[in-house]
């Protein structure tokens, strides 16, 4: 009896210890989400503040003088949901929210919103100022990584 | 008010959401196939209002679904700095709206820089964190955002003029942002018919003008993200003019020894320049809301054509503040509460008639994207925001003073 309780205990262990090195190294190794821009764009770095200010419209221009074309993942994506908490400071839902004031007051609209991580790419590949972010470990060829201070 | 028609408020707008679809297609290709594109947003409310003790904003005491608004609007950039933009509403609350569209807002708008844009046309005032947004149910938790501050019954003087407005964001780096607004125009009113009434009220307005409104806000983006404090400033002029109802003659007493004659019916006009003020603090991260605003509002009456019946007096200066908080719990889910105050004069914060306390609770369902139902409910102590003229013109002494306010209202959006 003890022998087949230590088993299990083994067994528990085992797999709680694989589960937390499956589930951390990935993590570990890529961020949630990645922000990307057209590879001709010569920024290569921004701060946090910016991204935010520039995804809920309140700056328009990059440091070059360029309009900023933001891009929004659908509300239920992964990316989506982390890049608004971490960059944004607040949940899709919240930011939904904002949109809705600045929608019927008749102050802006946001980003448009595509479906798939492909389609950020080449929305930012097509446009010269867009700035979109696609997940951790996504291949997002013609754009460039931007660096998140 | 039976269940099957509360149930009938919740299902109206599933209707709507049938042709409601995406205000456009993202445009993949290259920089310039943005330009020219028309975004198409639109909204439906239908509510349900229910009241003990006194009627409030409608005939409520029974239920009364006189609680509807529908909003359809149209942007576009033609060019990168250049946009145009209208938005068609109507609205039925009570005796006022009667489902008339109007536009609400329309405009032309040049951003220069971030720092420095021009609006012209008819623009939302923003007054206090919300009031350029009080139209937009699905924008907030509340069904009624506080009314002592926002009160929807002064929704034609208050929420748009037309006329300029000044904008800019300015970066303070480590110091967070501002964000300011200024405008400056006129304001068009169109009254409410007068509500049917047994005892006929002493004075009734019968014309108003706003040859002029000022003002501006000015809002600090700390650099605790989130955290927003602010103060708005508003001054303008009324033009106006009332009906005073006949009046008999009254003999002498202790109080008045030489009585007063008795006066016919008469329209007597005046003057009314009112500043109003509100300082502001909200707190928005995550899934949490927190937000406060303290305000007074100043009002006179000059050039009265009959300073016997309307005397040029400064009125009272009205005090007014709430605090609100609300949480998201799930994606579906937003509960809040919020408490506001209303004292039409700061001299006198108690007493039957002259003060209106509101503590109010609303779950708001998140039903989809598109779709939303929020359960209201507010306990109110005094009658100081109530309409005399929904309650056959009675004194604030001789309404309930203690009584319930329900709301059900659903909203469609896209």
């Amino acid at each position: 009896m003890r022998r087949i309780v230590s088993i299990l205990v083994f067994a528990v262990a085992l797999t709680v210890t694989g589960a937390f090195f499956i589930s951390a190294r990935p993590h570990a190794a890529q961020p949630a989400f990645q922000l990307i821009v057209n590879e001709k764009n010569p920024v290569t770095s921004v701060e946090r503040k910016f991204v935010e200010e520039a995804f809920l419209k309140k700056v328009s221009r990059w440091s070059t003088g360029n309009l900023i074309r933001p891009v929004d993942l659908s509300p239920g994506s992964a990316a989506r949901s982390q890049f608004s908490q971490d960059i944004l400071g607040r949940s899709v839902a919240a930011v939904k929210s904002y949109w809705q004031q600045l929608i019927f007051s008749g102050r802006d609209v946001p980003p448009p919103e595509v479906d798939t991580e492909e389609q950020v790419v080449r929305y930012v590949v097509n446009h010269g100022g867009a700035v979109g972010y696609v997940s951790g470990g996504a291949v997002a060829n013609g754009t460039k990584i931007l660096t998140v201070r | 008010m039976s269940i099957r028609g509360a149930l009938l408020v919740a299902a109206l707008p599933g209707v709507f959401l049938s042709w409601a679809t995406p205000a456009t297609a993202v445009p993949l290709g290259g920089d310039d196939d943005e330009s020219g594109v028309v975004e198409a947003h639109g909204f439906i409310s239908q509510g349900l209002i229910k009241t003990t003790g006194n009627n409030y904003l409608a005939k409520s005491k029974e239920g009364s679904f006189d609680f509807t608004e529908v909003g359809i609007n149209f942007t576009t950039h033609p060019t990168e700095r250049l946009r145009l933009g209208v938005q068609l509403f109507a609205n039925k609350l009570g005796a006022t709206g009667d489902f008339n569209a109007k536009a609400d807002w329309f405009y032309l708008d040049y951003r220069w820089r971030d720092w420095f844009g021009i609006r012209a046309g008819r623009v939302k005032l923003p007054f206090g964190l919300y009031n350029d947004t009080s139209d937009i149910d699905a924008a907030r938790v509340p069904v009624l955002l506080p009314q002592s501050v926002y009160p929807i019954n002064n929704r034609n003087y208050l929420l748009a003029q037309t006329g300029v407005e000044l904008y800019g964001y300015v970066n303070l780096r480590a110091a967070g942002a501002l964000d300011y607004r200024l405008y400056g125009g006129t304001i068009s009113i169109a009254l409410p018919p007068p509500t049917p009434s047994v005892t006929p009220p002493p004075r009734q307005t019968t014309e108003l003008r706003i040859p002029f409104v000022l003002g501006g806000r000015l809002l600090w983006d700390t650099p605790l993200q989130g955290l927003r404090l602010g103060g708005s400033l508003q001054v303008l002029r009324i033009d106006f003019a009332q009906l005073f109802a006949m009046t008999v003659a009254m003999p002498p007493t202790e109080t008045m020894p030489e009585g007063t004659p008795a006066k016919p019916a008469a329209v007597i006009t005046g003057i009314a320049p009112v500043v109003l003020w509100v300082a502001s603090l909200e707190y928005a991260a995550h899934d949490w809301l927190l937000a406060a605003e303290y305000s007074r509002w100043y009002l006179k009456v000059t050039d009265s054509s009959d300073p016997t019946r309307l005397s040029n007096a400064t009125l009272p200066t009205s005090e007014r503040a709430y605090a609100m908080t609300a949480y998201r719990v799930r994606r579906w889910f937003q509960p809040g509460v919020h408490y506001a105050f209303f004292f039409p004069d700061v001299n006198k914060r108690s007493g039957p008639g002259v003060v209106q306390h509101d503590f109010a609770g609303t779950l708001r369902f998140d039903i989809n994207d598109h779709w939303l139902v929020k359960l209201e409910g507010h306990y109110m102590h005094g009658v100081a925001g109530v309409s005399p003229a929904l309650n056959n013109n009675l004194s604030g002494n001789a309404l309930a003073q203690d009584w319930v306010v329900l709301f059900l209202k659903t909203t469609a959006y896209f």
